[in-house]
């Protein structure tokens, strides 16, 4: 096994146990944190991959994906952040005035 | 070589440890630090595995404006509502458990297997080759900018997309009704006025390296994205756009980028194909715009996620 495999499976690993705590939490705040941990090792799966195959000149074409991936996940991070606080915030005012 | 092997070592745990403890540690506050942690770790092994833009990218984009968007939000609500379980109490963790131990394994061996694994075989040496023929110098700007512009222009309007909705979260789709914090800076004012000036300074040289280094529009747009939170942060009003400028802001780079686009097809050249002998300058301008937009539409998206002064957010009552 590799140097370039084993960052491979670190970041098969990541995905996993993004994926899974973000099915199995219900804070939402929490998910957005899982989410991007599982992206994370999908974009690390891609860099593992590009380093795999030539560690002296990685491929270039991944690195562009993971840079595209990662500009996305900022997207959907502020999107859903967005969201949940307005969620949350409905759900305060809405116990403040039954209160 | 063991020194190598004891780095490596070093940053694998160091990932596991603080992605573990974001994913798992009890309380928000503490979830929410400890991703930050991971992040920066992040850009360490990005950098191991050879790819400094990817690192750039990560440290800017991911440790530092996903950073601030959800210190923002946890600092709002640092605890969560009462939770509902479904269950005994063990039941989740162990069924995530073997989930998890399954797909590990799955996904592992069919990770194993992808990818050139052979050097010399994949597009890498391809782009290598034809690179210089793109108008820039790095093989990864010119993927970005000219063998795959394609990507990059769903990219951008991925993002604006995603600041479109997040307008409509609000009244009239405009961020004038969000306050900002005035006398009350949480931030000093030495602070902003020592590192706005060297954050933007290093968002240009980002910008004008990319072509010929590590470097170019997303991780300049992010950094100018910080300069632009820092400043607003700081007590200055006007630094993200909130009224008649936040639209024209938000849009400029996808404007601009359809726009070369439909000018490539008009002189025949197709698509977002870029010509000799301009294609170098036309790549370095369209990334200027795109830095500024990026850096607003990341701006407005750390903004709108404040809550509106009392009385003026949609679906209040009157």
């Amino acid at each position: 096994m590799t140097d370039g495999d084993v960052f491979l499976l670190l970041g098969v690993g990541l995905a996993v146990l993004g994926t899974v705590r973000l099915v199995l939490t219900g804070d939402h705040l929490r998910r957005v944190v899982a989410l991007n941990v599982a992206g994370s090792g999908v974009l690390m799966v891609l860099v593992a991959v590009a380093y795999r195959s030539n560690p002296e000149e990685p491929d270039s074409v991944l690195h562009a994906l993971v840079l595209t991936g990662i500009v996305i996940t900022v997207s959907v991070t502020g999107l859903a952040l967005a969201m949940v606080r307005r969620v949350e915030r409905d759900e305060q005012d809405r116990q403040a005035s039954h209160e | 070589m063991t020194v190598g092997l004891v780095l490596d070592l070093v940053l694998v745990t160091a990932v596991l440890v603080s992605a573990g403890l974001a994913l798992f540690v009890p309380g928000r506050v503490a979830s929410v630090m400890m991703f930050l942690v991971f992040g920066l770790v992040l850009a360490v092994v990005w950098a191991r595995l050879g790819a400094p833009d990817v690192a750039l990218a990560e440290a800017a984009i991911a440790a530092g404006v996903t950073g601030a968007l959800l210190l923002d939000a946890v600092t709002e609500r640092p605890r969560r509502g009462p939770d509902r379980r479904v269950g005994p109490r063990w039941l989740m963790p162990l069924l995530g458990a073997v989930a998890g131990a399954g797909l590990v394994v799955l996904l592992g061996a069919a990770a194993l297997q992808a990818g050139p694994v052979e050097p010399g075989t994949g597009l890498g040496p391809t782009v290598l080759d034809r690179t210089d023929d793109s108008g820039v110098s790095h093989p990864v700007t010119a993927v970005l900018l000219a063998f795959r512009a394609y990507d990059t222009l769903l990219e951008v309007a991925v993002l604006t997309l995603a600041v479109v909705v997040v307008l409509s979260l609000h009244r009239d789709g405009r961020l004038e009704t969000v306050p900002a914090p005035g006398a009350a800076s949480p931030v000093p004012d030495a602070l902003v006025r020592l590192a706005v000036p060297v954050i933007v300074l290093g968002a240009g040289w980002l910008l004008v390296a990319g072509s010929s280094r590590p470097g170019g529009a997303f991780q300049a747009g992010a950094l100018l994205a910080g300069a632009l939170i820092l400043l607003r942060l700081g007590g200055i009003r006007l630094a993200v756009p909130t009224g008649r400028w936040l639209r024209p802001a938000v849009l400029v780079g996808l404007a601009a980028f359809l726009t070369l686009g439909y000018v490539t097809v008009a002189l025949g050249q197709g698509w977002l194909v870029l010509a000799e002998p301009w294609q170098g300058t036309v790549i370095l301008l369209l990334e200027a715009v795109l830095t500024v937009s990026i850096g607003a539409c990341l701006a407005v998206l750390f903004v709108a996620g404040r809550r509106p002064a009392a009385g003026t957010g949609r679906g209040e009552e009157p």
